[in-house]
């Protein structure tokens, strides 16, 4: 859909911010009730899901045209979707739909962002959203001893994506994730420096060519290899080849899991045994990728229609995506197997978790924004009592390194990676 | 209209330039809200010239100071989620978004007040009070909604006022911002206090500031308020839970809490549902009370979901809302919310409830009371749910709304669902059967000082049969002709109509001792140079608009356009 197809939508926001804050029903402490960083942050409501729907509503009406400051207001965003999920609690509209089409909008139409033109440069020529070498991209398997897809073959693809793949102080996470399955016996493979990216943060950013490039190439080669199944330790890219390869019609024909379904898998079946008590108290960061953005795609074509008088609903009835499909329980239910460690929810969490700030192309575009969303979700692991807050998504390890570098917050930041690995 | 350069500097030099913004791109987002369409024949209204950031009153003092200085129009609001809040008169105008005014400045647990800047929401006030064992009134529209934006502002009705009465008479002082710039306290028993006494010896300050219906932005801008709050008997956290895998939306309570029980009964007919509720409310027992249609239903995610268990339950669902069907009159049962501090004090409010219920020939079915949907009801009617504006896209509380005694609004209740009923057979608006008159009593007070009457009319404002049919409507709630023979100003879910489009003063004025005479000498003496917006207030002068008679007719679709 183009996003005028989402003028009902623009129409029908009401204004009640509920985009900018986490359910009512779920607020736990008055200290952390917001759910959007971008409002939150920028104050101007604007910046909020509903200052979009206006925004768009006005472009649409002629009244605005894409300017710079649109563009501020359309990318200070990390596309997390709690907007989405809060908004869907009282009404029937797509705000995270209508955000990214208007990014697609604005690529289009040339209204670009020039910290994306570069990594986007980065990305045509390389393969890869890092800026970096494609020639490196396997160095940090180096090493391993790893069978490599393009002289073997494996039961399973290890696909690290971009940033384990060219973030040197994240190596160690994304080889431990590795050395996991490997010494489970799992028959896997990586893609070494064949890997490419997965299409995703680049489809955020508004690019969605990119997207279908790299979705036609990457089902190409599962293809040619006999692996049944894809395993990342990267959220963004398992929402990528779950979800968004599914929304524009291509999806894989083959299994797509993160890291921890399958170590879940793993530790159910007796192959990982976490023995080695870890006595810490964490609390688990939910990748938006992972969580909300991780909901399998509902595709959905049909009409509105009306009944008892002016109540508006569709044939054949619409799915709407409300976060509740997203992988919330299986980390938990690891970090919770692990001897000695004492587990606490924050008090936003899962289908209304913060942003750890990275997604949607703000790492990269205004970093000090990024820290600022990631050092606003360090403070609530610390109001909860946690020394170690842990997540599943290199994006996610990176920006709160940085958030607590910035901060001087001295909370531990682990990947559920690096804790089953002291579990074992 | 852009403000010239000198205009906007010396705006800009009271906040300081990260806080001001005059970029078409932030302004058209403070000009969209619900309710727009039904007034203005847009979602649009008049694009605001500017949009500033306060931190603190001085700097609201001193940005009204410039506004007088230019003769550039203001007005205030913190969630903005009322097309009042947001309504200018022309675009040679600014808004003051509170949204960095948030902090809860004390709750005062020995004398029941508590101390807030604009932006703190209801809930989040219900949140911190519960800590204290205290409870602020709920709020009809949801929440976001500012607690100062309820009390010293607006207008409005909502379930909990059976017991901690109406929004305006909860103010208890507010630092307020006149529109010449001064910034006044009242409520302050000398200088330098706290704000504590809502009124002292003659004219009340505190009517001055809301009356009945609040100043809606006309009077200037409350930066902090005292605002009263009651006992809550029930625990300090609270948590909705649901399944995983299940919607957000399904969460709840997993029963009434301690402290706290819930009963609803059923009655015959409305007749005898308005009566019962009477009996109620003035026995001086309940915490909140609501008509049960809503609050005892499982939520459900969205409107597909709705209808799919509508039409799986149709034919129950048609036989208990019909009271002619002989089933379970949801549309005649009411929620009743007792708090209780010992068992003693629960067993004679539950006994003294039930009496009363069988008096008028109440029913406790089953279905209604079992405990989940007793939690449900509890969660609906005492914290502040939000307006439902999914079904159809908008709604219009049609609302007598005047504060009066209990027979003549039990009398205008039955003869708004009538009038309701034409335009839901005909359909206008959202109907869930024939037999479902949904009538929702708000008594105040326990019935002490009157109630408020309100049918909602759900009606979707993009299509313009419906639209048309909402207008008609209200046209017809309003009563011209003076046939319900009613006393008071009615108005549209407790808020005065958008001014220039309704003309509420300029036909009932003349019919109630000329009360906006009134009104517009207090804003003439407030506002000598009118500065602050008055669209949902008094308009300075009548304006010269088609007449039916002595009835003024009501101008929609006139938005300033670009």
């Amino acid at each position: 859909m183009a996003w005028q197809d989402y003028t009902h939508d623009m129409q029908r926001c009401t204004r009640c911010s509920y985009c900018k804050w986490i359910p009512y029903r779920y607020m736990r402490d008055t200290g952390f009730m917001e759910g959007c960083p971008s409002v939150s942050r920028y104050l101007w409501h604007a910046y909020s899901a509903s200052g979009k729907f206006n925004m768009a509503y006005s472009l649409l009406q002629k009244r605005i045209e894409i300017d710079d400051i649109f563009l501020d207001v359309l990318y200070k965003c990390q596309m997390d979707g709690s907007c989405d999920i809060s908004c869907k609690v009282q009404q029937d509209i797509e705000p995270l739909q209508l955000m990214q089409e208007l990014r697609i909008k604005c690529v289009e139409d040339g209204q670009l962002v020039p910290a994306h033109m570069i990594v986007i440069d980065g990305l045509r020529k390389e393969d890869n959203m890092m800026q970096s070498k494609k020639q490196d991209r396997g160095r940090w398997v180096e090493g391993l001893g790893v069978k490599d897809f393009t002289s073997t073959t494996a039961e399973v693809i290890y696909h690290a994506g971009c940033r384990y793949s060219f973030d040197r102080d994240l190596w160690p996470v994304a080889r431990g994730g590795l050395q996991l399955l490997l010494d489970a016996g799992v028959d896997v493979g990586v893609m070494g420096v064949e890997e490419t990216c997965c299409g995703g943060r680049a489809y955020e950013l508004g690019y969605a060519g990119e997207l279908t490039k790299y979705a036609e190439h990457q089902i190409e080669t599962f293809r040619t290899t006999s692996a049944r199944t894809l395993v990342t330790p990267c959220s963004d890219c398992y929402a990528c080849f779950k979800v968004l390869y599914d929304k524009i019609g291509k999806k894989p024909d083959i299994e797509v899991l993160h890291i921890t379904h399958y170590l879940e898998r793993l530790i159910k079946e007796g192959k990982l045994r976490l023995k080695k008590k870890v006595p810490i108290k964490v609390t688990y960061h939910d990748p938006c990728h992972l969580g909300r953005l991780g909901e399998p795609w509902v595709h959905w074509q049909g009409k509105e229609y009306k009944v008892m008088g002016q109540m508006i609903v569709h044939d054949p009835p619409k799915k709407f995506r409300r976060g509740a499909g997203g992988v919330y329980e299986t980390p938990r239910n690891i970090i919770k197997s692990i001897p000695g460690l004492d587990f606490v929810e924050m008090y936003r969490s899962k289908e209304y978790a913060w942003c750890c700030g990275a997604g949607g192309g703000v790492i990269d575009a205004y970093p000090d924004y990024a820290a600022w969303t990631g050092a606003g979700r360090l403070k609530e692991a610390e109001a909860v009592g946690a020394e170690a807050i842990v997540s599943a998504c290199p994006w996610c390890k990176r920006n709160f390194l940085d958030a607590a570098g910035e901060t001087g917050n001295k909370i531990e930041v682990l990947d559920i990676i690096e804790l089953v690995q002291r579990a074992i | 209209m852009k403000l010239s350069n000198e205009e906007y500097k010396a705006l800009e030099a009271t906040v300081g330039p990260e806080y001001i913004s005059q970029e078409p791109v932030i302004m058209d987002t403070y000009n969209q809200v619900w309710g727009n369409k039904f007034f203005f024949d847009e979602k649009h209204s008049v694009r605001p010239a500017a949009v500033l950031l306060p931190a603190r009153p001085k700097e609201i003092s001193e940005a009204v100071r410039v506004c007088n200085r230019y003769r550039i129009l203001f007005k205030a609001f913190s969630s903005g989620f009322e097309y009042l809040s947001l309504s200018l008169m022309n675009s040679k105008s600014i808004l003051f978004d509170l949204r960095r005014m948030n902090r809860i400045v004390e709750i005062d647990e020995k004398n029941m007040r508590a101390v807030v800047e604009p932006y703190v929401s209801v809930y989040r006030l219900q949140m911190e009070a519960a800590k204290k064992g205290l409870f602020t009134g709920r709020i009809g529209v949801g929440y976001s909604a500012g607690v100062i934006a309820a009390e010293c502002c607006h207008h409005g009705c909502q379930h909990t006022m059976v017991f901690t009465s109406g929004y305006g008479r909860n103010v208890l002082g507010v630092e307020w911002v006149l529109p010449t710039g001064e910034i006044l306290n009242v409520g302050t028993g000398e200088a330098g206090s706290d704000l504590f006494s809502a009124d002292g010896p003659g004219f009340s300050l505190r009517g001055v500031l809301r009356g009945r219906t609040g100043a809606n932005g006309g009077h200037g801008v409350i930066t902090k308020a005292s605002v009263k709050l009651y006992p809550w008997y029930g625990p300090k956290q609270w948590d909705h839970k649901k399944q995983p895998g299940e919607a957000l939306s399904k969460g709840q309570l997993e029963s009434v809490p301690d402290g706290y029980k819930v009963f609803v009964p059923t009655f015959q007919n409305l007749d005898d549902t308005l009566s019962a509720s009477e009996d109620l409310c003035r026995a001086e027992i309940l915490c909140a009370f609501g008509i049960a249609i809503v609050g005892t239903n499982p939520y459900s995610e969205g409107n597909d979901e709705d209808w799919a268990m509508m039409q799986k339950t149709a034919e129950t669902r048609a036989r208990d809302i019909d009271p002619a069907g002989g089933g379970v009159s949801i549309a005649n049962s009411v929620v009743c919310v007792i708090g209780y501090q010992s068992p003693g004090e629960m067993e004679y409010k539950e006994k003294c409830l039930r009496k009363i219920a069988e008096q008028w020939g109440g029913t406790f079915y089953d279905n209604l009371n079992e405990p989940r949907a007793l939690a449900r009801a509890f969660a609906d009617i005492m914290w502040s749910s939000g307006v439902n504006l999914r079904a159809t896209g908008d709604f219009l509380p049609s609302s007598s709304s005047p504060d009066g005694s209990p027979e003549m609004l039990k009398r205008l209740a039955l003869q708004e669902a009538e009038i309701k009923r034409r335009y839901e057979q005909a359909g206008a608006f959202l109907t869930l059967g024939s037999g479902a008159r949904m009538v929702s009593w708000r008594p105040e007070e326990h019935l002490s000082i009157g109630a408020q009457g309100i049918s909602t009319a759900q009606y979707d404002p993009y299509d313009p049969a419906s639209l048309q049919a909402a207008r008609k409507f209200i046209n017809e709630i309003f009563d011209p002709r003076g046939q319900f023979n009613r006393y008071g100003v009615p108005s549209r879910g407790g808020c005065l109509q958008i001014e220039p489009v309704t003309h509420v003063h300029q036909n009932w004025g003349p019919r109630y001792d000329n009360y906006d005479m009134w009104l517009r000498k207090i804003k003439k003496m407030l506002d000598p140079n009118t500065v602050a917006d008055w669209t949902a207030y008094i308009p300075p002068e009548y304006p010269d608009s088609p007449k039916d008679g002595d009835y003024v007719l009501p101008s929609y679709g006139k938005a300033e356009q670009l």
